[in-house]
C-alpha cells in the first residue's frame, strides 16, 4: 500500500461531505430539483461542464458550486451581477 | 484584500464557498423555492440512511436466491426496487456480475455519475481527478493502490458510468460462506466491494 498518491484516498466509512457548506450545496440542488419536479439531468450537465473547465486540482463542490449557481441564473432565479 | 488576509486570525470568518451557499439558500428561501426544514430533510438522508448498507443487502440477496440474481442482472433498477430502494440517481441500474474470468470495476470519467439508491453519495477518492483519469488508463495499477491485486488470467472491465446507466458490482460470494444466512452475509459486502476497487 504504498506510493498512493494523496488526491485517492481509500478509507471505507468515511463522510460523505468534508465540510457542512459541501452538504449545504448538494442539499439546496436536491431541494431545488425537486420542488420543480425536475430530475438530475439538466444540472448533471452543468456539473460536467464546470469540471471540465476547472483546474484538475479544483474541489469537486467547488466545481457543484459552479454548476448550481449557473442552474439556477439559467431558470431566471439568480442574476449575476452586471 | 485585508479581508482574506485576517481569516487566520478569525476562524469564523466564512470562505468565499461558504458565502455563495449561503447566499445561495438566502435566494432560494426568500422566493419561497424552498425551505431550509427541506434542505436539512434532504441532507440528513444521504448522511444517514442511504447508504452502501442498501446496497449490500441486495447483494447479499442475490447470493441466496438464484432467482433474485437473475432478475438483478436482467434488471437492476426493477430488482433493487422490490427490496424498497429506488429514487434518484436509480433509474437505470446495471448489475455487473464477478466471475473467476472477470473483475469489474467502476468510474464515472466526466463527473460522477454513481448509483445512489444502493450506494448514497460516493466517495471523495470517487470524484478526484487522479481515480476518473487513471482507472480506464491503468485499471491494475490502480486497483493495487487499494490493495486489491488482480491474477493476470483474470480480465479487468472497467465501466464508465452515464446517465444512460449507473453501474453496481455483484461480488464472487467468499468462499467458506456457504452456511452463513443472509442477515450474516450482509455485512462481508462494502462500498468498495460494491464500485470494485475490492476484489
Amino acid at each position: 500500500m504504498t506510493g498512493v498518491p494523496r488526491d485517492i484516498p481509500r478509507s471505507n466509512g468515511e463522510l460523505v461531505f468534508a465540510a457542512p457548506w459541501e452538504s449545504r450545496a448538494f442539499g439546496l440542488t436536491a431541494a431545488y430539483l425537486a420542488g420543480r419536479d425536475e430530475d438530475w439531468g439538466r444540472f448533471r450537465r452543468l456539473l460536467m461542464d464546470a469540471i471540465a473547465e476547472a483546474p484538475p486540482d479544483t474541489p469537486y463542490y467547488e466545481a457543484w458550486l459552479t454548476a448550481l449557481e449557473r442552474l439556477l441564473a439559467g431558470d431566471g432565479v439568480l442574476v449575476t451581477a452586471p | 484584500m485585508s479581508e482574506r488576509s485576517e481569516r487566520g486570525h478569525h476562524p469564523a470568518e466564512p470562505s468565499a464557498a461558504e458565502r455563495r451557499v449561503a447566499a445561495i439558500e438566502s435566494l432560494l428561501v426568500e422566493k419561497g423555492l424552498l425551505t431550509s426544514d427541506v434542505v436539512d430533510a434532504v441532507v440528513e438522508t444521504y448522511e444517514r440512511d442511504v447508504g452502501p448498507l442498501n446496497g449490500a443487502k441486495v447483494v447479499a440477496r442475490a447470493w441466496v436466491d438464484p432467482d433474485y440474481r437473475d432478475r438483478l442482472l436482467a434488471d437492476g433498477t426493477a430488482a433493487i426496487g422490490e427490496l424498497g430502494f429506488g429514487g434518484a440517481e436509480g433509474e437505470h441500474i446495471v448489475v455487473l456480475e464477478n466471475t473467476p474470468a472477470v473483475h469489474n470495476v467502476v468510474v464515472c470519467t466526466l463527473c460522477s455519475c454513481y448509483p445512489w439508491p444502493v450506494l448514497g453519495l460516493p466517495p471523495r477518492w470517487y470524484k478526484s481527478f487522479a481515480y476518473r483519469a487513471r482507472l480506464v488508463r491503468e485499471p491494475r495499477a490502480v486497483l493495487a493502490e487499494f490493495g486489491t491485486t488482480v491474477p493476470d488470467d483474470v480480465e479487468v472491465a472497467v465501466w464508465d458510468s452515464s446517465a444512460e446507466a449507473r453501474y453496481l458490482v455483484l461480488p464472487e460470494r467468499p468462499a467458506g460462506t456457504e452456511g452463513l444466512s443472509e442477515d450474516e452475509l450482509v455485512p462481508l459486502v462494502t462500498r468498495d466491494h460494491m464500485i470494485g476497487v475490492v476484489r
